[in-house]
């Protein structure tokens, strides 16, 4: 609780201001979208937060949904490929790539940074290679798997939750138990704490870092299938772009530290709320230019992240 | 104790809300491209002086992405506006959401159409018939004929993949036919021209301009470079520059970036074709404004506003400027 | 020339020196002793203005110094040479001597001067070099006489050596020996800080002893014998510290054949323990001791080699076949800072007591309870992050990591660096409670009075390679140091 109790209240407060100076911020409909949004980039901070629990990164999150995004639907529409099987294959992938950036990292010991950045690179660069640059979407069709993404809860008649934030509930109780009631989640703190340390205690870091990367990759897929779904619209040169960045500030405002060693699922998934909550907010707030949105997003973060550091300072003292 | 707070703010907020409204005699249009350009800035205009001659406030936002698109779309849904035009960045792909926005709201796609969907009316140009102007221009710069490489930021959406045929049919004497399709890369030869190659930016224009380089150094005996997005000429214009080729290839643009316009001007651009870009942000806010009081006057059958293309060349320029700047206020 | 009043230093938690006072004489070698944490380096900081006292004063030559600076201290005469030397290595020995402070003329170094000043200070202290010779071709004692040469071009009136034995050869002892011995005729000082209690003897002209942050004692050359200087570190006789019980060896425990590490690929390690016995590693630092645990417990794994019957090439390896090792920084290696005691301790054993996959917490709360009691660890509760403990709980809670698992070996690297005296002696007891109950004990250590007191027998490394092996009743500082020291004929 103390942990989050700093991105909770910017989260609140953000609330309230957004319902002061947006218009119709509360409306059913706008809720629905934010409840989606935060869930499709919410999974993937959950993913890159596991990654960054260790001490590393990943930066090709974003091409992994470029990747996915675009594949299944090639996949489908093109190929001819049932669902299931081309969203059976996207997960194999990200599984493969989350393996080997963990061989990459664990044995050939290269760093975090440089493998996930030649992901970056390489994932779009073979997405925009197979769809030749051409935007993939699964036009009129598939409206059932599609359900996946735009479906509902009805709640009441006019309010439902959207599905992507069942998953999103779904995936962050099997995250928080992996994270807080197994030894594995032991081992990714202590790990990411120190290695060595770590190592020396018998764990197989190795592995453990492995699975990390592992869970990001499936994780960026997950949200990449999810992103499709819902719009149903990728461009292989722009699907994606900065994701990695927005998950990876979402993790950062929830409390997981880029040394290492620390972070709640909770405060993750606030955090990714704090980010769409604000993007909301330039949007529906007639005197912020919308063109604006970067330098707003990117102050407000790091104000927080300033308040964030100055509290726990306080805390330590 | 600290939940309670929270839950008693949120329903203090909540109670807030009431406050946002907006009043309802005035209406509210927005327009949305699929990404940020001079075009649009000039469609922006014709936009907003209609909105400000119809009493109505008028919005305009730029989305980063056709993802973003979407996101920005929703967004304007939750404000409430009374009408939304836009320019679908994947029409094909985003037929299901323009329903759903076109089912909230008055609708009209402006410059892209997407003909399966809901929306009231397009406003545009036969991207087509443009390109095919377009193919005029290059046999009057080049009469000899000659090789010839495209430049465009994509060709994923219907509206550039087909000026960039029509130009080629053009070209290679053809019959007209819309629906035709020549990859990227083919080569395509007919009468007296060569399509050599059609080079793709993204809408990057750092990455036009090296197109634009790469095409320089690989093609030696070019005759025309032909750029189909607002930017690219411009680009073509500065590598030709470095390359000492001014002159010695011609130029032929689409739309009229102010680089354009400075190159038709010194003569080093031959011409350009051009859209109206004001005049499709002002006649899609009227056309919003009109469906809303249930006026359908402005609504045509076929559900089309064509607004044609002109040919701009050295002659014309100065007046074709002048008219610009007034309408943006220079 | 050099005094020291009434010196205070606190750090959160600690206070590391209390109300010190220290005089040093012009042509004096002072030797301060003390153990690890008794208050030597601080002071030294101190002196040097690396930081500045809480209370109290220094003043050279009768000028107080504010403390603000260690350009200061420079400037008034004190040098400091650290054990680890900071010489960068890729420069020339010119450079280093006038390294941030080169003679220029228009922004350009004058390596003319350089050069001929270099030669000067080189020649003082005995160095025959070029230098323009690049430092890292010279020994590891050649550097230290640089130091020494660069402490004199700054015109240092006093220099503070710390351990400045600790990785050099016999002969090159004798070499720095003889150097301190002329700086004293032309009037230098020289603040002596070593472990060596031999040297200390052989060197100095005064003794100051320091214990718990405390100056407790001086001794002058005649009252300078071995036992009334460890008396005064200790704070009592050292036959109480080290309690050894005589009890019955059993098989042997571990046995490691044939293994060659990656620091001394060229170098055979065979050596074997067995159940209850206390075997003790000394030898020079950088003589490859740690080196030999690491490989054993497979966190360096070796080129080659056996431990028992096969080569670990991973810590879990290790442990599958009863291993535990305690590494010398507990810190950095030893524990995880930010989890708290009861994680740390439950750690090592976590997969053993697991259910499939998920956490016992039961059984974590109940081993931790035990630990706590068995070792006497002192927190304020399970929940403690163990960043902030002391060194000695740290220490325990790393070997109560370990208990868990019930090992049959147990490898430690400095078991006691750091510790308080207290803690030293319950670890002390430990390892003697664990050979008694059958446990093979392997300790590295750096401190003789530690090896003497605790070993039943020594092995003595001496560059990669065991020189020879003591039995209790062979023990003497002479005789370990000789087989550390002496070069090979």
């Amino acid at each position: 609780m103390k942990k989050i109790l700093g991105i909770l209240i910017t989260l609140i407060v953000l609330y309230i201001l957004t319902t002061i100076i947006g218009d119709n911020f509360l409306s059913p409909y706008n809720q629905e979208q934010l409840l989606k949004r935060t869930a499709l980039y919410g999974l993937l901070a959950i993913g890159v937060s596991f990654v960054i629990i260790t001490g590393g990164i990943d930066l090709s999150i974003g091409s992994v949904v470029c990747l996915v995004g675009c594949g299944v639907p090639w996949l489908v529409t093109q190929h001819q490929w049932s669902p299931t099987m081309a969203v059976m294959m996207a997960f194999v992938i990200a599984v493969a790539i989350g393996l080997w950036h963990g061989f990459l990292i664990t044995k050939v010991k290269l760093q975090p940074f440089v493998v996930t950045l030649c992901g970056l690179l390489m994932y779009r660069g073979a997405t925009r290679g197979f769809a030749e640059d051409k935007t993939q979407g699964f036009g009129t069709g598939y409206s059932e798997l599609r359900e996946l993404a735009t479906g509902k809860l009805q709640i009441t008649e006019q309010f439902g939750i959207p599905m992507p934030f069942l998953l999103l509930i779904g995936v962050g109780v099997l995250a928080w138990i992996l994270l807080n009631k197994t030894i594995w989640g032991r081992y990714l703190f202590a790990l990411g704490n120190n290695e060595e340390a770590a190592r020396l205690s018998g764990i197989n870091t190795d592995r453990m870092v492995t699975l990390s990367y592992v869970i990001s990759s499936v994780l960026a897929a997950l949200g990449g299938l999810l992103f499709i779904l819902d719009g149903n619209s990728a461009q292989p040169s722009d699907f994606g772009n900065f994701y990695e960045l927005y998950a990876i500030a979402a993790a950062v405002l929830g409390g997981c530290s880029l040394r290492g060693g620390s972070g709640t699922v909770v405060g993750v998934i606030i955090g990714a709320a704090v980010m769409q909550v604000l993007k909301n907010m330039i949007n529906l707030a007639d005197w912020l230019k919308s063109h604006m949105e970067f330098l707003i997003v990117g102050g407000v973060l790091l104000v927080a992240v300033v308040a964030d550091e100055l509290v726990k300072r306080r805390v330590k003292k | 104790m600290k939940k309670i707070l929270a839950l008693t703010i949120g329903l203090g907020a909540l109670a807030f809300s009431s406050c946002g409204k907006k009043d309802d005699e005035k209406k509210t249009y927005a327009l949305v491209p699929p990404s940020v350009s001079n075009f649009w800035e000039i469609c922006r205009k014709g936009g907003a002086d209609a909105a400000e001659e119809l009493g109505a406030d008028f919005e305009f936002v730029t989305p980063e992405s056709i993802t973003d698109q979407k996101v920005k779309i929703e967004d304007l849904l939750s404000k409430g506006v009374d009408g939304i035009a836009m320019a679908p960045g994947d029409p094909a792909n985003q037929t299901g959401f323009i329903n759903e926005a076109a089912g909230r709201v008055s609708l009209v796609t402006v410059d892209t159409d997407a003909p399966d969907s809901d929306r009231k009316v397009f406003i545009g140009i036969d991207n087509y018939e443009a390109g095919w102007l377009a193919g005029d221009l290059v046999k009057e710069a080049a009469p000899q004929g000659g090789e010839v490489v495209i430049f465009i930021g994509n060709i994923s959406q219907l509206n550039s993949r087909q000026r960039r045929q029509g130009l080629i049919d053009n070209l290679v004497d053809r019959e007209k036919d819309p629906s035709r399709y020549d990859a990227p890369g083919q080569i395509v030869k007919g009468g007296k021209f060569t399509v050599l190659d059609t080079m793709l930016d993204g809408v990057d224009s750092p990455k036009a301009k090296a197109n634009a380089a790469d095409a320089i150094t690989k093609y030696e005996n070019l005759a025309v470079m032909v750029g189909l997005f607002d930017y690219n000429a411009g680009q073509i214009l500065e590598e030709l520059k470095q390359a000492n080729k001014v002159g010695k290839i011609q130029v032929v643009s689409f739309d009229e970036h102010s680089n354009t316009l400075a190159g038709i001007k010194d003569g080093s651009i031959y011409g350009t074709v051009v859209q109206n870009p004001y005049e499709y942000g002002y006649q899609a806010i009227k056309v919003l404004h009109a469906l809303n009081n249930g006026d359908k006057s402005m609504n045509p059958e076929n559900g089309i506003i064509e607004i044609p293309a002109r040919i701009i060349r050295k002659d014309g320029v100065e007046e074709f400027e002048k008219d610009l700047n007034a309408k943006l206020g220079k | 020339m050099l005094v020291a009043q009434g010196v205070t230093k606190r750090f959160p938690g600690v206070v590391a020196l209390q109300g010190v006072d220290l005089h040093v004489a012009a042509g004096e070698v002072v030797a301060l002793i003390g153990e690890n944490g008794a208050g030597k380096s601080t002071l030294m900081k101190i002196l040097s203005g690396v930081q500045k006292p809480d209370e109290g004063n220094v003043s050279m030559e009768g000028q107080t110094l504010t403390g603000a600076s260690v350009a200061e201290a420079q400037a008034a005469g004190i040098a400091l040479i650290h054990q680890e030397l900071n010489l960068a290595d890729n420069l020339s020995v010119g450079a280093n001597l006038f390294l941030g402070r080169e003679p220029q003329r228009f922004g350009w170094i004058e390596r003319k001067t350089i050069h001929r000043e270099s030669a000067k200070y080189l020649a003082k202290v005995g160095l025959d070099v070029d230098p323009e010779f690049l430092l890292s071709g010279l020994s590891l004692g050649k550097q230290q006489l640089v130091e020494i040469a660069k402490a004199l071009s700054t015109q240092a009136k006093v220099i503070i050596m710390d351990e400045p034995t600790s990785s050099l050869s016999q002969g090159e002892v004798e070499t720095l020996f003889g150097v301190i011995r002329d700086l004293k005729k032309e009037g230098v000082s020289v603040i002596y800080i070593s472990h060596r209690l031999a040297e200390v003897q052989e060197l100095s002209d005064r003794v100051v002893v320091f214990r718990d942050g405390e100056n407790v004692g001086e001794l002058g050359p005649e009252e300078m014998t071995h036992d009334a200087m460890v008396r005064l570190m200790v704070g009592r006789d050292v036959s109480q510290l080290y309690q050894r019980t005589s009890h019955a060896l059993g098989e042997v425990a571990l046995t490691v054949s044939g293994l060659r590490t990656q620091v001394h690929p060229d170098k055979e390690i065979n050596l074997e323990v067995r159940a209850g016995e206390v075997v003790g590693i000394s030898g020079l630092v950088g003589s490859g001791r740690s080196e030999v645990l690491e490989a054993i417990f497979g966190m360096t794994p070796a080129v080659a080699g056996t431990v028992q019957s096969v080569l670990p090439k991973s810590p879990r390896e290790a442990m599958a076949m009863g291993l535990a090792f305690v590494p010398e920084d507990r810190k950095a290696k030893g524990l995880i800072l930010d989890l708290s005691v009861e994680e740390n301790t439950s750690l090592a054993s976590l997969k053993q007591e697991a259910n499939g996959p998920f956490l016992n917490h039961g059984h974590e709360v109940a081993l931790c309870e035990k630990m706590t009691t068995a070792l006497a660890i002192k927190t304020p509760g399970p929940w403690q992050k163990a960043r902030f403990l002391s060194g000695g709980n740290q220490q325990k809670i790393v070997l109560a990591k370990w208990l868990a698992l019930s090992p049959s070996v147990l490898l430690l690297d400095e078991p006691t660096r750091g510790v308080d005296i207290g803690s030293k002696e319950e670890i002390y007891q430990l390892m003697e409670k664990f050979a008694r109950e059958g446990m093979a004990v392997l300790f590295v250590s750096s401190e003789l009075d530690e090896i003497m007191g605790m070993a039943d027998r020594v092995l003595v490394m001496r560059e990669g390679r065991l020189a020879g092996e003591l039995d209790r009743a062979d023990f003497s500082e002479e005789a370990i140091m000789t087989l550390a020291t002496q070069s090979q004929s």
